[in-house]
């Protein structure tokens, strides 16, 4: 009797110490014995086969007494789990980031790596996504930017010249009157998670705010009571008001449902992603290449200069609690190397960061994109925190349901601006 | 029970459990007792400690720390003020937050909505019970949606409630302008519960249905010989006799409303449009993972918690009055 006592005792004592272990096991860092633990949402993909075989050969020229282990994440819950190992002071040596918002909010878990990524400052773009307070805390892999694609052939049947898209607000709501006679929509949108706002935000941004107004909201000096702010939620509500958007956009998924209106030639225009999804790689495989055009923004206010906005899209950091941040520095290094990168690009339909590689064999879309980078500027959106982008997407469907004003709009994000 | 009255009551409560004559029967043989070693009488007296003790530690170090730990951690603050106390700082925060604010308002939706929840179910299996024809198809065919994940009935009715779905198709055929279902604030809450109602109203079915097997047939006829309707039949003889089966549904109805909606909500609205069909689930798992504030999310846990006790101690009230009926 005693002895099976024991034994329970001792099963039982098994059981939950084998339970702690295995639900700590991925977050252990395990640094200290030459292994360094990678955390992303990517590199489960098939498509990121080869670049994380590039990126491991680079890395093991440099370290070759160091593993590195590779653990993907399921992107739908990645923050959340990257929120627990942030909390336990535990976890991945290396972990993937979003640009902007997502990195900046969790820089008190990370290392500057300002230094130990000096030489890459060049020949990659996109740093300022993951620079907080002057100092780089991540290294891009990719940039996300938010160009506007538009249909050609809508543009044919509706009587418009495809070459020549319109150039300024007024022609373009004028063009996308014709384009509904053609019976077509203006515009592909899905809001549902309130994510078409931040979209319409930077694709307009460089043609509605002036040049000083558009550095100062990068620089964090936001005069939300500026006409020109709100312009932008105007033009907004104006889209919405002049059924220029594909219906039911407060209820139409963005991912993938607007793009697939998109794609099927309900919409003329979409205001899509360089990278990942919603980009010109899946529009040519639909649409075709020669379809497929990317336009610059049309002029809302007078004076003002289009730009193509991006930042930064995805990339690697270190984590504080890393054993050596310069042999987890070189990881990232490696992961951003220009072999690595080429790779991605080719594979995962993305242009990565590194603004050298060739895209002439992914057709005129791509290299229109690729041919702007050089005058883009940081997207508006990406600026602001995630507690008022949540709140624009919100107060976004409330303006295309039209049962909010533009003013109380700007009002109630200005007030969560300045909070955060 | 007078015996044993000064021996101490947890013994006694786990005697009573462990039930039956075994359990009982060495206090009739009381009289064997004094001649049992010291040490022995120990031993019996420690039993039941150690015997509850797993069970104890599991349920404290397991659930009631980190409940604990959790309350404690909505008392700290987010990002800078990690670690700091700011005492009642986030719940401040959640009730000024107009969404959180929703997010409990949509809670009260809910209860007031749970009458619907019990009746669609008790109605349909009083119809089976009754024998309308075809009512063995129909009882097989209710049940059906209860096996289905609520992600994958989400995303059915996703594509069913499109703006330029079948709904709208068939509603515009009779000269009906299309409905933003899932687009429009007022509508679209009752959407995701007449879903979610849908989805589960097949598990209550099942359990009326078994408290219709214990209903007395005698009853029944009687009431028709006297001549009654069916509404009489239901309202005086059904409705009593099925009191507690329909106190039992609506308790679990209620657990099922509060605690599963997360995945139809995720699918259906994502907490959308405007925010409108917020729930506390929702609101802690945005704070938590997209908004990186953990410790808000406690705070609206710890307050999602009180709800639910409230709620618990409700049910546990009516289940208790049910019990004294018989």
């Amino acid at each position: 009797m005693r002895q099976r006592a024991m034994w329970s005792a001792v099963l039982v004592v098994g059981l939950a110490l084998a339970g702690c272990g295995s639900a700590s096991d991925s977050g252990k860092s395990t640094s200290s014995d030459g292994k360094l633990v990678v955390w992303d949402w990517k590199s489960g993909e098939p498509f990121a086969k080869s670049y994380l075989d590039k990126a491991k050969a680079d890395f093991k020229k440099k370290h070759a007494d160091v593993e590195v282990e590779f653990v993907a994440q399921p992107f739908d819950q990645y923050y959340t789990l990257l929120g627990a190992a942030i909390q336990s002071g535990k976890g991945p040596d290396v972990m993937m980031f979003n640009g902007g918002g997502q990195i900046r909010d969790r820089v008190d878990a990370l290392v500057p790596i300002t230094d130990y990524v000096a030489e890459d400052k060049q020949r990659l773009a996109g740093w300022d996504a993951f620079t907080k307070d002057g100092k780089v805390y991540g290294g891009p892999v990719t940039l996300q930017g938010y160009p506007i694609y538009y249909n050609k052939e809508i543009y044919r049947k509706a009587g418009l010249d495809p070459a020549s898209p319109a150039t300024t607000w007024d022609k373009f709501v004028a063009d996308c009157a014709a384009i509904a006679k053609a019976s077509s929509k203006c515009f592909a949108l899905g809001n549902k998670e309130g994510v078409g706002i931040q979209f319409w935000m930077s694709s307009l941004g460089s043609t509605t705010l002036t040049a000083q107004e558009y550095d100062a909201w990068i620089a964090g000096k936001r005069d939300w009571n500026s006409p020109n702010v709100k312009r932008i939620f105007q033009t907004w509500k104006e889209a919405g008001d002049k059924k220029m958007n594909t219906d039911g956009a407060n209820s139409t998924a963005m991912f993938n449902d607007s793009f697939a209106a998109f794609q099927s030639g309900k919409a003329a225009h979409v205001m899509g992603l360089m990278s990942d999804v919603g980009h010109w790689k899946s529009f040519n495989e639909f649409l075709t290449a020669e379809k497929l055009g990317v336009m610059k923004a049309p002029v809302v206010t007078a004076g003002t200069t289009p730009s193509l906005p991006y930042d930064g899209g995805i990339g690697y950091a270190v984590a504080k609690w890393t054993k050596d941040p310069k042999v987890a520095a070189d990881l990232v290094r490696s992961l951003t190397s220009a072999d690595a990168l080429k790779a991605f690009y080719a594979d995962a339909g993305a242009i990565a960061a590194d603004i050298t590689i060739d895209v002439s064999q992914a057709g005129p879309a791509a290299s229109t994109i690729v041919a702007e980078l050089k005058t883009g500027k940081p997207a508006l959106h990406v600026a602001l925190s995630s507690k008022t982008i949540d709140l624009m997407g919100r107060l976004s469907q409330q303006l295309l349901s039209g049962s909010i004003t533009v003013d109380e709009v700007v009002k109630q994000l200005a007030a969560s601006d300045q909070a955060g | 029970m007078p015996i044993g009255n000064t021996q101490p009551s947890v013994r006694l409560a786990s005697a009573g459990r462990a039930g039956g004559p075994a359990a009982t029967s060495p206090a009739r043989r009381g009289g064997t007792r004094p001649r049992r070693t010291r040490g022995g009488l120990g031993a019996e007296r420690y039993a039941p400690y150690i015997l509850i003790a797993p069970a104890v530690l599991i349920i404290v170090a397991l659930r009631l720390y980190p409940l604990i730990l959790g309350v404690n951690f909505s008392f700290t603050g987010d990002g800078d003020q990690n670690g700091e106390a700011v005492g009642f700082g986030n719940y401040q925060e959640l009730f000024a937050d107009p969404l959180f604010r929703t997010a409990l308002g949509n809670v009260g939706l809910l209860v007031l909505l749970l009458p619907v929840a019990v009746a669609i179910p008790g109605l349909l299996a009083t119809f089976i019970f009754l024998r309308v024809p075809g009512h063995r198809f129909y009882r097989s065919v209710y049940f059906f949606p209860a096996v289905l994940s609520p992600v994958i009935v989400g995303a059915i009715f996703n594509l069913l409630l499109a703006f330029d779905g079948p709904l709208n198709a068939v509603l515009g055929s009779i000269g009906v302008g299309p409905v933003d279902w899932l687009g429009d604030p007022d509508v679209a809450m009752f959407m995701v519960v007449g879903v979610h109602i849908w989805a589960t109203f097949g598990m209550a079915l099942v359990v009326f249905l078994a408290g219709f097997a214990t209903l007395d047939a005698a009853l029944l006829d009687a009431a028709r010989v006297d001549g009654a309707s069916l509404r009489q039949v239901v309202w005086h003889v059904i409705i009593p006799s099925l009191a507690r089966t329909i106190q039992f549904v609506f308790v679990t109805t209620m657990i099922g409303m509060l605690t599963s909606m997360f995945g139809l909500l995720f699918v259906m609205t994502s907490g959308g449009p405007e925010g409108s069909t917020y729930l506390p689930e929702y609101y802690i798992w945005i704070q938590q993972g997209q908004m990186n504030r953990p410790a808000l999310a406690s705070a609206a846990s710890t307050i999602l918690f009180a709800i639910m006790l409230v709620v618990g101690m409700l049910q546990i009230k009516l289940l208790e009055r049910s019990g004294k009926v018989d």
